[in-house]
C-alpha cells in the first residue's frame, strides 16, 4: 500500500508538472473546420458554431451519466432512456462500462462526480448541470485526461465543451408566438397571461423565460405577464396556478413551462373557462388538448424529449471515435398543436397522463418511443 | 508503568464520554478505507483532492449547524448563508491580489454579521431559533437573488485553481518554494489544500472557542441553562456567540464554493438541501439535537461521513433509480448508532435528557 501511495504521489506530482508547464492550452479537443460528422443527427446550432476533433481513442469506452436533480417524471424518463439506450445494438458493443448517478441539486456534489468519474478513467461523462456556470474546474481536469465532457439540457455558458440541446429560447418564442395568434384569432389584444416557470436558477427556465416574454414585448398587445414558480411539476404547478387563478381571477392565456398537467387540472378545477395554453409534451396534456381545443383550449405542445440523453450518449462516442463534433448541437423542437394530434401517433389516449410523449429521433437512430419506455418496469430495463 | 495505565484510563473515560464521535469516527474510517481499495485510483492524490473538494462545503456548513445544536437549537439559516456568502464571493473575488483578500474578509464579515443578527433575534426578541433562522433565511436567499440574479461572477481563475488543488499546485500557481519542488514542501506537497483549509479553521476557530468561558458556556446551555444562568455563566454573551460563529463557519462554506466553482449561484434549492444535510451531518456525528454534547470537529466527520456514502454510488454497480432508497436506508442504519446509548441507560428518565 505504501509503496502503491509512493508511486501514485510520483506520478501525481510528475504529471501536473508535465501539463501545466508545457500543455495547458493544447490539451483538450482541437478546434477545426466543418462540416461535422452525420450532420443530420448532429446539427451545429448556428452558423457560427465552432468545430471540435478529439484524437481518436480505441474504443469499447466506459461511460458515466451524471444526473442532477431527480424526482420528476421527465427526470426518470431520461435515466431509463439513457440505460435502455446503452443497451441497444447501436451502441451496446462500443460501450464496456456503463454508470448513471444522480447528485441532487448540490453543485459540489455533481462536480464531485464527474471529477471521480475522470479519475477513475472514464471515457465520457454526460451531465445535466445543475447550474449554467462553475464547470470551469472539472472542464480543465477533463481536458487534461482527454475526458469528453458532454453536457445536455441543461447546459453551460461556457462554448469550451460540446453540448447537446433543443434551442430553449426558440421554444419560448414558439409558446408566445402560438399564444399571441390564437388570441389574435379570438379578437384579444391585452389581458392577463399567466407564465409558469421552470426550476430557478439554471439555463433552460431562464432563456425560455426570455423567449416567451421577448415575442409578449413586441407583440404590441397590452398583456400584464403573471409570473408563477412551477418547478416543471405537476403537483408544484397545480398548486401555483390554482393560486394565482385564485388571486387575479381570469386569464386570457397561459404560457406554461412545464407540468402542463397541472395547469389543466388547476384550470378545469377552479371552472376557469377554456383559453390557449402552450406547455410542454406530456402525454395528458395532449389528451386535455384533444379532448377540449373545441371548447377553447387551442394548445401548443413543444417537448424537450428526455431522448436528449441518448443524442448527447451517441455524440460523446462519436466524439471518442475521433469524428469532428459541432461544439453545440441542435436537436430539433418536436412540436404539435391542437390540429395535428393524432391518437396512438403523438399522444395515446389509453395510456397514463404522466410522461413525455416525444422521444424518438430518427435520424439520430433513437427509436425508443415514450410508452415502450415507460410501460417497462424497472427490471425489463435493466 | 504508572503512566501508561493512566493514559489507559484517560482513554477509556474519553471513549465513555464521546461514545457517538469515537462511533463516527471508526465508520468513517471503515467506510472510507473501503472505498479507497474499491477505487481503480484510491489512496492517490487525485482522489483524496476530488473527495476533500466535494466535502468542504458541507463540512464547514455542518460545522456552523453545530453550535446552536449545542445551545439545544436548530439554525435554519446555515445554507442561506452560504448561499449568501457564495453570491458576495463571486463579485468580491477578482482584481489584485489584496482586492481579492479583501474580498474573502468582507465575504467573511457578511456571514459573521449575519449570524450575529440571528443571534441578536434569538437572544433579544426571545424567539424560538427554528423560527428565527426560518425567517433570516429567507432573508438570506432574497439577498442573495438581488445580488446575483443569474447565476455567474468571475472569481480569479489562479485562485481557483490554486486552492482546489493539491499542496503542489498551490506552490506551482504562485510560484513559493521554488515552485513546489523545495525540499521542505516535499513531505506536504500530496495533502489537498482544501483539507488543510477545513483543519486550519478548525484548529484556529474551533478549538480556542471550546476551550473559553464562552465556549463552555454554550455546552452548559445545552445540557442545562437554569444551571447555568443559576451559575453566573455568561448565557447571552454564549447564544450570540455561538450564532454569530454559525454564520461565520457558513461564510467560509459559501467562500469556499465561490472559489470552486468560480461563480456564485442564488440556488433555492441547494441552500435547502445543505440547511437538512447539515443537521444530518451533526447528528451523524455524534452530537445531540437536545444540545450540550458533541462539537464542531465531530460534526466534520459526520460530513465526510454524509459524503463518503455517495462516493460509493460511483464505483459499484446499483441501480439510479434505487440509489435514494439505498443512500436513506444506509444513513438510517449510520444514524441509529448514536442510539446505542439507549442501551446502556440506568434509569429510564435519562432518556428524555
Amino acid at each position: 500500500m505504501n509503496k502503491k501511495l509512493k508511486l501514485t504521489t510520483a506520478l501525481t506530482m510528475a504529471l501536473p508538472a508535465f501539463v501545466l508547464s508545457t500543455a495547458m492550452a493544447l490539451a483538450g479537443p482541437a478546434e477545426v473546420s466543418g462540416p461535422g460528422v452525420n450532420p443530420e443527427c448532429f446539427a451545429p446550432w448556428s452558423a457560427d458554431t465552432k468545430f471540435f476533433k478529439w484524437d481518436a481513442k480505441p474504443g469499447p469506452y466506459r461511460i458515466a451519466v451524471v444526473n442532477g436533480f431527480v424526482g420528476n417524471t421527465w427526470r426518470i424518463q431520461m435515466i431509463k432512456t439513457a440505460k435502455a439506450f446503452a443497451e441497444d445494438p447501436s451502441l451496446k458493443e462500443k460501450i464496456s462500462e456503463f454508470k448513471v448517478v444522480s447528485t441532487g441539486t448540490d453543485a459540489p456534489a455533481q462536480l464531485g462526480a464527474i471529477e471521480d468519474f475522470i479519475n477513475q478513467g472514464y471515457d465520457a461523462i454526460v451531465t445535466i448541470a445543475v447550474s449554467p456556470d462553475g464547470f470551469d474546474r472539472v472542464i480543465r481536469l477533463a481536458d487534461k485526461n482527454n475526458v469528453v465532457i458532454v453536457p445536455f439540457d441543461n447546459v453551460l455558458d461556457t462554448d469550451k465543451v460540446m453540448q447537446v440541446n433543443e434551442d430553449q429560447l426558440k421554444m419560448g418564442r414558439m409558446w408566445a408566438e402560438f399564444t399571441v395568434n390564437e388570441l389574435k384569432k379570438k379578437g384579444v389584444t391585452s389581458g392577463k397571461i399567466l407564465e409558469v416557470r421552470g426550476l430557478p436558477g439554471n439555463s433552460v427556465d431562464r432563456d425560455r423565460s426570455i423567449g416567451i416574454n421577448e415575442v409578449l414585448d413586441a407583440s404590441g398587445g397590452d398583456w400584464e405577464v403573471v409570473q408563477v414558480v412551477g418547478n416543471w411539476d405537476d403537483g408544484t404547478t397545480q398548486k401555483v396556478v390554482a393560486d394565482a387563478i385564485a388571486v387575479h381571477g381570469e386569464f386570457v392565456a397561459v404560457v406554461g413551462q412545464g407540468g402542463s398537467n397541472g395547469v389543466v387540472q388547476a384550470l378545469k378545477d377552479a371552472n376557469h373557462p377554456w383559453v390557449p395554453v402552450a406547455g410542454e409534451s406530456e402525454n395528458g396534456f395532449r389528451k386535455a388538448i384533444a379532448e377540449y381545443s373545441d371548447d377553447g383550449l387551442k394548445g401548443i405542445s413543444i417537448g424537450q424529449s428526455p431522448g436528449l440523453v441518448a443524442i448527447a450518449m451517441k455524440a460523446a462516442v462519436s466524439a471518442l471515435e475521433g469524428n469532428v463534433m459541432p461544439q453545440l448541437i441542435s436537436v430539433p423542437l418536436p412540436v404539435a398543436t391542437y390540429d395535428q394530434l393524432e391518437d396512438g401517433k403523438n399522444y395515446w389516449s389509453d395510456l397514463p397522463d404522466n410522461f413525455f410523449t416525444v422521444n424518438e429521433f430518427p435520424p439520430c437512430g433513437v427509436n425508443i418511443s415514450g410508452p415502450e419506455i415507460m410501460s417497462q418496469t424497472e427490471e425489463d430495463v435493466k | 508503568m504508572k503512566q501508561s495505565s493512566t493514559r489507559s484510563s484517560d482513554l477509556k473515560r474519553w471513549l465513555s464520554q464521546n461514545t457517538g464521535f469515537a462511533a463516527a469516527l471508526l465508520l468513517f474510517a471503515i467506510l472510507f478505507l473501503t472505498y479507497n481499495v474499491l477505487h481503480p485510483r484510491g489512496f492517490s492524490s487525485a482522489v483524496a483532492i476530488q473527495n476533500a473538494n466535494e466535502t468542504v462545503a458541507i463540512a464547514f456548513v455542518a460545522m456552523a449547524q453545530t453550535l446552536p445544536v449545542l445551545i439545544g437549537g436548530l439554525d435554519l439559516s446555515v445554507g442561506a448563508v452560504m448561499t449568501l456568502t457564495n453570491c458576495v464571493a463571486s463579485e468580491l473575488l477578482t482584481g489584485s491580489p489584496l482586492q481579492i483578500l479583501l474580498g474573502a474578509v468582507l465575504t467573511l464579515l457578511t456571514g459573521t454579521l449575519f449570524g450575529f443578527m440571528n443571534g441578536c433575534i434569538v437572544v433579544y426578541g426571545r424567539i424560538q431559533p427554528i423560527i428565527a433562522t426560518l425567517a433570516t433565511g429567507a432573508v438570506a436567499i432574497g439577498l442573495a437573488l438581488l445580488i446575483r440574479p443569474k447565476p455567474g461572477g468571475n472569481v480569479d481563475d489562479d485562485l481557483s485553481w490554486a486552492l482546489t488543488n493539491s499542496v503542489w499546485d498551490l506552490a506551482d500557481t504562485y510560484g513559493f518554494a521554488d515552485g513546489g519542488e523545495a525540499w521542505w514542501l516535499r513531505p506536504f506537497a500530496d495533502i489537498p489544500v482544501p483539507f488543510l483549509l477545513v483543519v486550519v479553521v478548525a484548529v484556529i476557530v474551533w478549538v480556542p472557542f471550546r476551550r473559553s468561558v464562552t465556549g463552555r458556556t454554550v455546552y452548559a446551555i445545552g445540557s442545562a441553562e437554569g444551571a447555568a444562568y443559576m451559575s453566573g455563566l455568561p448565557i447571552q454573551r454564549a447564544k450570540i456567540t455561538a450564532f454569530t460563529l454559525a454564520g461565520f463557519l457558513a461564510a467560509c462554506g459559501g467562500l469556499y464554493l465561490a472559489i470552486q466553482t468560480s461563480s456564485g449561484n442564488a440556488d433555492v434549492q441547494q441552500a435547502g438541501a445543505y440547511t437538512l444535510n447539515s443537521i444530518a451531518a451533526v447528528v451523524l456525528g455524534g452530537t445531540s439535537l437536545l444540545g450540550g454534547t458533541g462539537g464542531a470537529i465531530a460534526s466534520l466527520v459526520g460530513a465526510m461521513i454524509l459524503r463518503v456514502i455517495s462516493f460509493y454510488f460511483r464505483i459499484l454497480d446499483i441501480d439510479p433509480l434505487l440509489q435514494p432508497l439505498i443512500e436513506g436506508l444506509v444513513l438510517l442504519t449510520a444514524v441509529s448508532f448514536g442510539a446505542f446509548r439507549t442501551l446502556r441507560v440506568k434509569n429510564q428518565l435519562d432518556l428524555f435528557r
